[in-house]
């Protein structure tokens, strides 16, 4: 009975502040699509099908890429002299969200940007060249920005496998068995590390998959609109102020997780039929070729290069007032776009507040389900959590807008804090679930040996020991909070901007300095949490 | 063939492991090198590998019939090894993880070989079982063979037999030597289990002092 009442403990507020809002949102979303008119409306589109296909191949080309990059430099810059910094430079990477990202980009890239500038001054160009850069039709720049965003997020989860003790171990025997036998460096990659360690990234490749084939906001700063991908026209069919309109955004979010979640499917079969010749196609013998260290120390370079340039564009572009082309260099340098930001804080104090409220909610629930709920019940809630991250977050804040809209709860903080909370838990306990259930149960045998009570136990050995791992999933937290734009603009129906909000409006034609404050300061939050969690988790309790 | 090692010395940055020492082992030897844990005889085996890692440094040649490895990556210098661990795949099958080390030629040809030494490590047709569904006497033979068949000039055993049961150990032992003598292969053996030496080979012992003392 004990036992039973402490776990309903640990169900009742999660369920009431996110399971309930995600299965609501779930189930509205569902019930939203029972309208027989609004997919005919969807299948009468006339881009539907092209825009399905732009959405599909810009994510499924960004992962693949991702993925070879990714390995390609982890498998140069393993055990040298390089890597033990590369795993923490990642990190820092991480902390720039993609719309951020993809601003500053734009600004380096398009035909009156800093690269056409640089070039275009070299060869004595007097126009800015007819490129088609950014919204270029084919979602090439799209998929530049998801490569570059996410080859980091990938390095940083394969160091993470390769840091886990038993991995290393075990992969430290095969690289010398593999060696012994004739292969070299990139053959023991590509035959056997790669083949063990990709599975083990199964659903976080997953989560980036679906992420890039439906996302919103990157899309509608740098992606083409000729037509966009699907994930753009659902977006402006939920944001139209007509309700039948609505319905086609609500049947076209369901159309488009249906598609993602067929090509899953279809994947895992093909995967399973087409693996075991992969593998023997691996054992046709061995290869003396040694693991790429040059090329990967350069690619490594490259993404530093590309991410140092964006920031610092970045900067100049948000005091650089006036800056015609062909100027490598703004010729008015003013704080004005600063002061006009500081002037009106509202987004980033709402950015802020929501943040912080919806972290400490999600630290609060899991720590609570992980000091309640047995170890053994995690995995259905790893699953659930999976599943939150996974479905486009298009689908989930639609039919979290749907359910909220019975509720009242559009357009208030509290109903905006629901939704951050949806993808904030989420990741808080996947990161915090590991080193919390990892914890030796025998430093509490020993505090109570030395006269500790229970409490005294909880709050001076086990969370000081836990603090590196808690200061860590708040830094994650704050992170994907900040990032949200879709539920944030949708569930706040215009009454609470936050700076995505703020920055998307901007992107779409706004003052180019005041966009790159806001963009700059969508990087800055998330960094200093980062910094402050890295300090914190050092230093004693 | 002849596995030379001459004036082979270890260091630990500054402190010296093992003092320079020179040993010939013959065509189908079993030399037995025995010492405490730490006392260098892993890394004496890494260092004959070519994959000795910082801090840990070595010195001196080692030669098979006249060529010298040293100036060999690891992968070229044809020494096999075995380990602790058998070290099997995972993701492979156990035809797979003998064909691993084979080389490049008709899939035909190189499957028979497989078939050849599943057949001889009595173990006939398993050539599509997961390694996972092998007793740990199977795992050792099929580890056996898969560094058998990439045609090793010479091997080392890096306490081969240590986590098998006492039963098991004997047999396996056995097997192991009389398949590495019938192929003439040289071979040192590193452990700390004075059973595990062959009867009548040769059997060296670092002392603190890092001397190689013939026992």
């Amino acid at each position: 009975m004990k036992n039973f009442l402490n776990s309903f403990a640990g169900f009742l507020p999660l369920g009431v502040l996110w399971l309930g809002p995600l299965g609501a949102g779930l189930l509205a979303v569902l019930y939203g699509a029972l309208d027989e008119a609004a997919w005919r409306a969807l299948f009468g589109h006339p881009q539907l099908w092209p825009a399905l296909a732009l959405s599909i191949g810009t994510g499924t080309l960004s992962l693949i890429i991702s993925v070879l990059l990714a390995f390609w430099i982890v498998a140069g810059l393993y055990g040298g002299k390089l890597w033990p910094g590369t795993s923490g430079l990642m990190g820092g990477f991480l902390s720039l969200p993609h719309l951020a990202f993809a601003i500053g980009l734009g600004f380096l890239i398009t035909p009156s940007g800093l690269l056409a500038r640089v070039i275009g001054s070299a060869a004595g160009w007097a126009a800015p060249p007819q490129w088609v850069t950014t919204q270029d039709p084919y979602g090439l720049s799209l998929v530049a920005v998801l490569v570059l965003k996410e080859v980091p997020f990938l390095i940083w989860l394969i160091s993470a496998q390769l840091a886990r003790p038993e991995v290393s171990q075990l992969l430290r025997g095969h690289f010398r068995v593999s060696q012994s036998l004739g292969h070299g460096g990139a053959s023991v990659w590509l035959r056997v590390f790669i083949p063990q360690i990709l599975p083990r990234l199964k659903w976080p490749l997953l989560i980036v998959w679906f992420y890039g084939a439906s996302v919103v906001d990157v899309a509608l700063a740098i992606g083409p609109t000729q037509p966009p991908p699907l994930s753009v026209i659902v977006w402006s069919d939920l944001n139209n102020a007509d309700t039948a309109i609505n319905a086609r955004g609500t049947t076209g979010a369901l159309f488009l997780t249906a598609a993602l979640g067929c090509l899953a499917l279809v994947f895992a079969v093909l995967k399973k039929a087409i693996l075991p010749s992969v593998w023997r196609y691996f054992t046709r013998g061995p290869s003396r070729r040694r693991t790429p260290r040059i090329t990967s120390g350069a690619l490594l370079l490259f993404f530093c290069a590309v991410y140092a340039l964006v920031f610092a564009v970045l900067c100049v572009m948000s005091i650089g007032t006036l800056w015609p082309y062909p100027d490598l260099f703004p010729s008015e340098l003013r704080w004005s776009a600063w002061s006009q930001f500081l002037m009106s804080p509202a987004p980033l104090l709402n950015s802020l507040s929501l943040a912080l409220a919806s972290t400490l909610a999600a630290l609060a629930l899991a720590v609570f389900w992980l000091e309640t709920v047995p170890e053994k019940l995690d995995a259905a809630l790893l699953a659930c959590g999976i599943a939150a991250l996974a479905l486009p977050s298009l689908l989930i804040a639609d039919g979290q807008y749907l359910a909220f809209l019975r509720l009242g709860l559009n357009g208030t903080w509290l109903g905006v804090f629901l939704a951050h909370l949806t993808p904030v838990f989420a990741y808080v306990f996947i990161v915090l679930k590991g080193p919390y259930r990892a914890f030796d149960p025998r430093y509490r045998a020993v505090a109570l040996g030395l006269n500790a009570d229970n409490y005294r136990f909880w709050s001076v050995v086990k969370l000081a020991m836990m603090k590196p791992a808690l200061a860590a999933a708040a830094a994650v937290g704050i992170g994907v909070s900040i990032a949200q734009y879709v539920p944030t603009q949708l569930i706040a129906a215009g009454r609470l901007t936050t700076l995505p909000v703020e920055a998307v409006t901007l992107a779409s034609g706004g003052s180019r300095p005041l966009m790159a404050v806001f963009a700059l300061m969508l990087a800055v939050v998330p960094a200093t949490a980062f910094i402050i969690a890295a300090r914190l988790g050092r230093k004693p309790l | 063939m002849t596995l030379l090692l001459e004036n082979i010395s270890l260091t630990i940055g500054d402190v010296l492991l093992v003092k320079s020492f020179t040993i010939s082992i013959e065509a189908g030897e079993i030399v037995t090198l025995m010492g405490p844990s730490g006392c260098g005889k892993s890394s004496l085996l890494a260092y004959i590998a070519g994959d000795l890692t910082h801090p840990m440094y070595g010195n001196g040649h080692v030669t098979l019939d006249g060529g010298d490895l040293i100036y060999l990556p690891p992968e070229q210098r044809q020494v096999g090894r075995l380990f602790q661990d058998d070290l099997l795949f995972p993701h492979l099958t156990v035809g797979e993880n003998l064909l691993f080390g084979v080389a490049r030629g008709s899939l035909k040809k190189r499957q028979n070989l497989v078939s050849e030494a599943l057949a001889s490590a009595q173990l006939e047709g398993f050539e599509d079982r997961d390694p996972a569904t092998l007793s740990s006497g199977q795992r050792a033979r099929v580890a056996l063979f898969r560094a058998l068949m990439a045609k090793p000039r010479a091997m080392l055993l890096d306490e081969p037999f240590s986590k098998l049961d006492a039963e098991l150990r004997h047999s396996v032992r056995n097997y192991v030597f009389a398949h590495l003598r019938e192929r003439h292969i040289p071979t040192l053996l590193v452990t700390h289990d004075r059973e595990d030496a062959p009867a009548g080979g040769r059997v060296f012992r670092i002392s603190n002092k890092g001397d190689m003392i013939l026992a």
